[in-house]
C-alpha cells in the first residue's frame, strides 16, 4: 500500500499487517502485544482522537476482534481527502482466557470504553484502574453480548419464570 | 470536616434523566463523583443483531428519545454505505432540513431543562411550547410526534406535503420572533450569567483529551463540526457558519446552543431556496430478505449533542453482525463530567450536567 | 359544580382532595418521559387536572412508571414507590410496561411490570400522546371514585407474593420488607 503513513508503521513495528480499510481509512491489524505502542505512535503522530473501541465476537474462528477507531480534531473545512485519513486499529483476541493491554495509558477516553467491554464481553483489560460493573446489575454467566448468549433463552429462563401475582389466593 | 458518600440520582429533582452520580463530599465540595450508568441498558446493539436490518430502524430512533431524527440518520447512512446504495439530490435536501428541524427541537427541549433547572420557568415554558410548534411540524410530516422513522435507506420515506414548506418557514418565523424575549429573559440575564459564568469550566485540552465533542469544545473555541469536516447529507450546498465560544464554562455551552439554533433555522431557509425537484426515494430490494454484502462501515454525523459515530459490520446475512453506536453523552456523561464535578458544589451538579447536555439512554443504549 | 359533585365532596372529602390532586413522582425511568415535559408545561398543562411534578416521593401520591423498566432502574422503582404514602396510585406508561414491548427479548428489561408492583391502569402506545396521559388522568379519577384505584392495597395484601416475584429478580434487596405479613394482615383488615 502506498500510504506515508502506512510506510512508516511497517518500518517501526513488526508484525504489522496493512489492509485497504473501508472507504478510505487505513486499516492496520496489530498483534495483541502492539495495541499500546502502535496507539502512543500514532497519538504521537496527529491522530488525538480515539472515537471509540468496539469488539466483534467472530464465533467461527474463535476470537474476539478489538477495533480502535482513531481520528484527529480538526479547524480546518476539510473532508477526508485533507492529507490525513481515519485509522481503524485492529487486534484480535482468543476467546478463551480473553484478555487484552488496556489503552488508558494513552488515551484517557478508553477508560469506560474498555470497562464497558469487560462487562459485556467479558475481556480482561490488563492493568486498567477499575474494572468495576458499568451497566448491569444481575449477573450472566456468559456476557451478555458474546454470540452464544441467546437473549430468548434468557428471558424465558427469567424474566418469564416469575408467577404473576395471584390477587384472589 | 467530615467525607460523606451522596448518592445523587436518578430519583432527585436535581437529575433529568435516569442517572445517577455517586459524590464524595466534604461538607458541599465536592471531592470525588462517580457516575453510575445502566438504569436505562437495554441491550440494543445486542437486540439488533437478532433483527433484519429494516426491523432495526424502529430500534434505533429510540437510543436517543429527545434527539430520535439523527439516530435514524447515522443507521440509513450505514446501511447505504455498506450495500452501496445512492441517495437522490432532493432526498439529501430534505434530510438536511429535518435534522436541522431536529436539532432545533432538540436544543430547545435542552433548553427547557437547562432553564428548569436554573429556576427559569417562564423561559422553560416557552421553549417548551415552541418545541411543541416543531413537533407538530413532524407529526404532519411523518405521523409520529416523537419518534419519526423518516429516514430510509435510498432517501426518505415521502417528500414534503404541499404546502408544508411555507408552514414550517411560518413556525420558524414565530419561533424566531421570540428570541429577543428569550434574550432579555434568559441570555441576557444578569442572574443566568451569574449561575452560569464560571461553573463547570472545561479547558480545551481536557475536553480534547476525554474525547469530548460537540458544545463542550466549541464552548472552548474549537470549530469542529461534522458537518463542516466530514461533511453528508446537503450541508456543503449551502453556506453556513460553526459557533463558538470562549470561556469553556456553561454560560458558553449554552450560549453556543442559542447560536446554533438561530443557524439552524437560517439553513433551514438556505436549503429550501437551494432544494432541486426530483425524487426523494430510491427503491431498496425487498427489505424483507435483504442481504447486504459483508464489510464494515464507520460512519458519523453531527447530532444536537456532538458527533455521533456508528460502528456497522455485516457477515453478509440478514442480519447485522455488529452494530455499536459512539455517542456523544458517552465520552461527556462518563469521562468528563466526573472530572468537571470535582471542586464544585453539589448545588451545581444538575447546573453543570444539564450544560453537558448529558442523555442518559444514549450513555446506556 | 353540579349536584352530583357537590355530593361527592359531602361524602368522602379526602377522596375527593386525593382525587383532584394528583402529585407525580418526579423519576424519569424510560423514554416515555419525553411526554412528561411538554404535558406540565403551558401548551398541555396538566395543572388543569391537578397532575404536578413532585421532588421527592414522600409528597406524592401518582406514579408514573414511563416506559420499559431495566433491572437497575426496578430497584429504584421498588424503592420510590415503597416510600410513597398511602393512597398511592401508579399508571404504566406505554407498552413496555405492560408486556416488555419492542424490549421484550431483551435480557436486561423486566417485562411484565404488575408481577413486580401493582399497577392500577396503563396507558398503550409508544409513545402516548398528552392527550392519552388526560385520559388516563380522567379514568382513574373514576377508578378512584368507585374505589377500584386498590393497587396499594392489593400490595399490602399479597405484599409476601410481591416481595418474592422482586427477590427473584433483585437477589439480596438492601432494604428491609416494609411490612410484616402480619401486619399487612391487621392493616388489610381493619381498613379494607
Amino acid at each position: 500500500m502506498t500510504n506515508p503513513l502506512g510506510t512508516r508503521l511497517d518500518a517501526t513495528f513488526k508484525g504489522v499487517e496493512l489492509r485497504s480499510g473501508v472507504d478510505g481509512r487505513l486499516a492496520v491489524v496489530v498483534p495483541r502485544e502492539a495495541i499500546v505502542p502502535v496507539l502512543t505512535f500514532l497519538k504521537e503522530d496527529g491522530y488525538d482522537y480515539l472515537q471509540l473501541i468496539s469488539c466483534v465476537d467472530w464465533i467461527d474462528r474463535g476470537e474476539f476482534e478489538l477495533v480502535y477507531l482513531l481520528s484527529f480534531y480538526t479547524e480546518d473545512e476539510v473532508g477526508r481527502d485533507g492529507g490525513k485519513q481515519e485509522v481503524l486499529l485492529k487486534a484480535t483476541v482468543p476467546r478463551e482466557q480473553a484478555s487484552a493491554p488496556t489503552a488508558t495509558g494513552v488515551f484517557a477516553i478508553a477508560e469506560p470504553h474498555e470497562r464497558e467491554i469487560h462487562e459485556l464481553y467479558g475481556i480482561h483489560f490488563e492493568g486498567h484502574p477499575r474494572l468495576t460493573p458499568l451497566f448491569l446489575d444481575r449477573d450472566y454467566e456468559i456476557p451478555p453480548f458474546r454470540k452464544d448468549f441467546d437473549t430468548k433463552q434468557y428471558v424465558a429462563d427469567v424474566f418469564d419464570r416469575v408467577p404473576p401475582i395471584d390477587e384472589e389466593g | 470536616m467530615r467525607e460523606l458518600e451522596l448518592y445523587f440520582g436518578p430519583q432527585h429533582l436535581g437529575m433529568v434523566g435516569n442517572f445517577s452520580i455517586t459524590l464524595k463530599v466534604e461538607g458541599d465540595r465536592i471531592l470525588e463523583a462517580t457516575a453510575n450508568p445502566g438504569y436505562l441498558h437495554r441491550g440494543f446493539e445486542k437486540l439488533m443483531e437478532g433483527r433484519s436490518w429494516i426491523k432495526n430502524f424502529p430500534m434505533v430512533c429510540r437510543i436517543n428519545l429527545v434527539d430520535p431524527d439523527h439516530m435514524e440518520m447515522i443507521y440509513a447512512m450505514g446501511v447505504e454505505k455498506l450495500a452501496g446504495i445512492e441517495v437522490p439530490e432532493r432526498a439529501q435536501f430534505v434530510r438536511s432540513i429535518y435534522l436541522e428541524l431536529a436539532r432545533v427541537s432538540s436544543h430547545l427541549f435542552g433548553l427547557w431543562a437547562y432553564a428548569n433547572m436554573l429556576g427559569f420557568d417562564t423561559v422553560s415554558n416557552w421553549a417548551m411550547y415552541h418545541r411543541d410548534l416543531v413537533l407538530d411540524l413532524f407529526e404532519e410530516l411523518t405521523g409520529g410526534r416523537v419518534y419519526h422513522i423518516y429516514v430510509w435507506p435510498g432517501g426518505v420515506r415521502r417528500d414534503f406535503p404541499e404546502g408544508f414548506t411555507d408552514r414550517m418557514v411560518s413556525t420558524l418565523h414565530s419561533i424566531g420572533g421570540c428570541v429577543p424575549d428569550y434574550d432579555t429573559t434568559f441570555f441576557n440575564n444578569k442572574l443566568f450569567s451569574e449561575r452560569a459564568r464560571g461553573v463547570g469550566v472545561v479547558s480545551r485540552e481536557e475536553a480534547l483529551a476525554m474525547g469530548g465533542v460537540g458544545q463542550v469544545i466549541r464552548a472552548t473555541g474549537m470549530k469542529y463540526d461534522v458537518r463542516k469536516v466530514d461533511p453528508y447529507a446537503a450541508y456543503d450546498r449551502v453556506p453556513w457558519e460553526v459557533h463558538t465560544r470562549d470561556d469553556g464554562d456553561a454560560y458558553s455551552r449554552i450560549c453556543v446552543v442559542r447560536d446554533e439554533m438561530i443557524e439552524s433555522v437560517h439553513m433551514i431557509f438556505n436549503l429550501i431556496d437551494a432544494m432541486p425537484e426530483g425524487d426523494v426515494y430510491n427503491r431498496v430490494p425487498n427489505p424483507l430478505k435483504w442481504k447486504i454484502p459483508a464489510g464494515e462501515a464507520y460512519v458519523r454525523c453531527e447530532s444536537s449533542r456532538g458527533e455521533l459515530g456508528l460502528y456497522l459490520v455485516s457477515d453478509g446475512g440478514e442480519k447485522p453482525h455488529r452494530v455499536h453506536f459512539r455517542t456523544p453523552s458517552y465520552a461527556h456523561g462518563l469521562a468528563i463530567l466526573e472530572k468537571t464535578l470535582v471542586g464544585a458544589n453539589i448545588a451545581d451538579v444538575g447546573n453543570i450536567m444539564m450544560s453537558m447536555y448529558v442523555v442518559a439512554p444514549e450513555i446506556d443504549r | 359544580m353540579d349536584r352530583n359533585q357537590l355530593m361527592k365532596w359531602i361524602k368522602a372529602p379526602t377522596k375527593m382532595a386525593h382525587k383532584y390532586s394528583l402529585n407525580a413522582v418526579y423519576f424519569c425511568t424510560g423514554c416515555g418521559v419525553i411526554e412528561v415535559p411538554p404535558t406540565i408545561t403551558s401548551r398541555w398543562d396538566a395543572e388543569r387536572f391537578g397532575v404536578v411534578p413532585t421532588a421527592t416521593a414522600r409528597q406524592a401520591n401518582l406514579f408514573l412508571i414511563t416506559g420499559y423498566v431495566s433491572v437497575k432502574t426496578l430497584r429504584a422503582i421498588i424503592r420510590t414507590y415503597e416510600q410513597m404514602p398511602e393512597p398511592k396510585y401508579t399508571v404504566g406508561f406505554g407498552s413496555c410496561t405492560i408486556n416488555g414491548g419492542m424490549y421484550w427479548d431483551s435480557y436486561n428489561t423486566i417485562n411484565q411490570l404488575d408481577k413486580y408492583i401493582p399497577i392500577d391502569g396503563y396507558i398503550a402506545g409508544c409513545m402516548p400522546r398528552p392527550e392519552a396521559i388526560f385520559v388516563a388522568v380522567t379514568h382513574l379519577w373514576t377508578l378512584i371514585d368507585k374505589d377500584m384505584a386498590d393497587g396499594y392495597k392489593r400490595y399490602r395484601k399479597n405484599y409476601a407474593a410481591y416481595r418474592a416475584n422482586q427477590e427473584m429478580i433483585l437477589g439480596e434487596m438492601e432494604w428491609p420488607p416494609i411490612f410484616q405479613t402480619e401486619v399487612a394482615t391487621a392493616i388489610t383488615e381493619r381498613e379494607g
